[in-house]
């Protein structure tokens, strides 16, 4: 069968989600990479369609549509990305066929699909049948991207005109990350809060506790939303990934958006639910509530160090 | 400018929620967090630009009371026009909730319609991009700032890692928030109250299609994670942890 998948460009790179996404469609059939942009496409390990049309934008589902004709894959891969699912969602709906977000595992069954799909904060697994073509979101991280780089096979290279499509949305320009105080994708250790610490007011406490550890304090989504922490400090997705030793997890859920940004080497999370999915990810996982413990561990913790 | 958001209820998980083979049935609903950030845009959309916002609760006929509540917050926020859209049946397809309420939505003349990106239980489709393809509209989502320009709507929308795009847009359009521009307006439970008491809101039937194509096989919990949790008084579990963070030499 004919795999597509459609490259993550961002600011003209191909993003390590593309390999992944290229190196679990190899298993499923031959498959072909459509790169939207004239970025680098030298490693990826499949034929290549690039386009000719500067930065990835909403209306360029158009592009797909015109590939998918062309080429008449069973499956179509995205990556589940602020870019990619602008266009996969246009892209299914334009073409009446069933998708799947979410995504972290795809098989071949039968005349069409079983995919796997992380939903509900991360909570629920669930598992669809879907009609061959079909669409795939995938989550990142699901596939190793190794399978996916070598070198590239056979490029195609195609303009809109040749396309013929144009539209709507105009791209104006990037707008870089502010400035910021600390880098926490730097930090060795980073205290992360999260809707679980409650209040603002309780800031404090994991700015203490980050004080005794020697660290920075980050935040998931929520708390940077409402104003408690500055942008700069959001873990996940749409903000940076620690990288550091510690990840010290305060009150975080564990959602997919969140643990994307979550490389640190150990994670330590602290969470008054044990069915949270963050303890999916710690090396160490503690069942409690973070405004009764962290004051006795701050004490503790000063204790050691004498 | 005509502004519409759209607002539903999704299961609350600080709450349990049964997983069965067949469905999931939460303990309690909550307004979707990511809709009260396109209602609260929509509001600031109406602030910068003039106009009205129609919030446009979507339910089924078993959450068709839990959106009452969020709906009458948006009023207490600002909003001019409360809707109920109840759905002809539940499903878990974007798509065909999208063709339901592009039936509904086609001839209301709106400029722009919000809605949230990505609710927690999104699994098969994405409401804002097929809901524009099904109004043949253009749609961006990942929205946290909307401005006007010269009659353009002039969008920021997240691109990860704390990059950030700006597009122009022409109206009509559909706008996918992920964070509203600002934090969320606070709303007094007093206000709230009076909000519930006064808020008017019109109910519609919108007939959900039936397309083939995904089914839901079963729905199941993830494995649990090889760790052991660590349970018990706060001055114990301090303790261990002061282990632990020797062991990976923080300490
Ligand atoms: C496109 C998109 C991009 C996103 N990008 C990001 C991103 O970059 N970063 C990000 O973080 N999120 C992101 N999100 C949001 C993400 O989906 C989650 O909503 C978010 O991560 C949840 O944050 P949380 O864990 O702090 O809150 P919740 O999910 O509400 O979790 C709070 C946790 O605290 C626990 N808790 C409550 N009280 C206590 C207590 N007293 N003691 C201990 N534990 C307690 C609860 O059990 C719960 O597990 C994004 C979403 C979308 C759709
Ligand atoms: N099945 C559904 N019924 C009603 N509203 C929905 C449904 N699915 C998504 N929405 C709404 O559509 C918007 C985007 O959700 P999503 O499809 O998860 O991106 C949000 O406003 C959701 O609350």
């Amino acid at each position: 069968m004919n795999v597509l998948v459609f490259a993550e460009v961002v600011e003209n790179e191909i993003q390590e989600i593309t390999y992944e996404l290229v190196g679990k469609a190899k298993q499923l059939g031959d498959v072909t990479t459509l790169v939207v942009g004239n970025a680098d496409v030298s490693n990826i390990n499949s034929d290549v369609i690039q386009v000719d049309a500067g930065e990835p934008l909403p209306w360029h589902y158009k592009i797909v549509e015109k590939v998918f004709e062309k080429l008449k894959p069973s499956a179509i891969l995205f990556g589940n990305t602020l870019t990619s699912i602008d266009i996969a969602a246009q892209f299914a709906a334009q073409l009446d066929l069933p998708m799947a977000t979410m995504v972290t595992d795809i098989s071949a069954k039968d005349d069409g699909f079983v995919a796997t799909s992380l939903v509900y904060g991360g909570k629920v697994l669930v598992d669809l049948a879907l009609k061959s073509p079909a669409v795939f979101v995938v989550n990142r991280g699901s596939f190793p991207a190794e399978e996916g780089k070598g070198s590239v096979g056979n490029v195609e290279k195609l303009s809109l005109e040749e396309l013929g499509v144009s539209d709507g949305i105009e791209f104006v320009g990037y707008i870089k990350p502010e400035v910021e105080d600390v880098d926490i994708s730097k930090m060795d250790i980073v205290v992360s809060v999260g809707r679980g610490i409650g209040d603002e007011a309780n800031i404090e406490l994991a700015e203490e506790l980050a004080e005794v550890l020697g660290g920075v304090v980050a935040g998931s989504r929520p708390v940077i939303d409402s104003g408690w922490l500055p942008k700069t400090r959001q873990v996940g997705r749409s903000g940076k990934t620690v990288t550091g030793k510690l990840y010290l997890a305060l009150g975080i859920s564990g959602a997919t958006e969140h643990v994307e940004g979550v490389k640190a080497k150990n994670v330590i999370a602290i969470n008054i639910d044990r069915n949270a999915p963050i303890f999916r990810i710690s090396r160490c996982g503690v069942v409690a509530d973070v405004l009764e413990l962290v004051p006795v561990l701050i004490e503790k913790i000063r204790e050691a160090k004498g | 400018m005509k502004i519409c958001a759209v607002l539903r209820v999704v299961p609350d998980l600080v709450e349990e929620i049964e997983i069965e083979e067949t469905e999931i049935v939460p303990f309690a609903y909550i307004a979707n967090e990511r809709d009260e950030h396109a209602v609260e845009e929509a509001l600031i959309l109406k602030e910068k630009a003039g106009g009205s916002v129609d919030v446009l609760g979507v339910v089924d006929e078993d959450t068709a009371s839990d959106v009452d509540e969020p709906l009458a917050m948006a009023y207490a926020k600002g909003a001019d026009n409360l809707i109920k859209a109840i759905l002809s049946r539940k499903t878990f397809r974007r798509y065909e909730v999208a063709k339901g309420l592009a039936e509904f939505l086609k001839d209301k003349g709106y400029d722009v319609i919000f809605t949230g990106i990505q609710a927690i239980d999104a699994f098969a489709g994405t409401l804002g991009g097929m809901l524009a393809r099904c109004m043949n509209l253009p749609y961006i989502g990942g929205v946290v700032e909307v401005d006007v320009q010269n009659g353009t709507l002039v969008v920021k929308k997240e691109l990860g890692g704390g990059l950030l795009g700006e597009y122009r847009v022409s109206t009509p359009a559909i706008l996918g928030v992920v964070s509203a521009e600002r934090p969320l307006k606070f709303v007094p439970f007093a206000k709230l109250k009076k909000a519930m008491k006064e808020a008017n809101i019109d109910e519609v039937d919108i007939e959900v299609p039936e397309i083939e194509g995904i089914d839901v096989l079963r729905y199941y919990e993830p494995p649990k994670p090889e760790i052991t949790l660590l349970e018990g008084d706060p001055e114990e579990l301090a303790e261990k942890l002061v282990e632990v963070l020797k062991e990976v030499s923080v300490l």
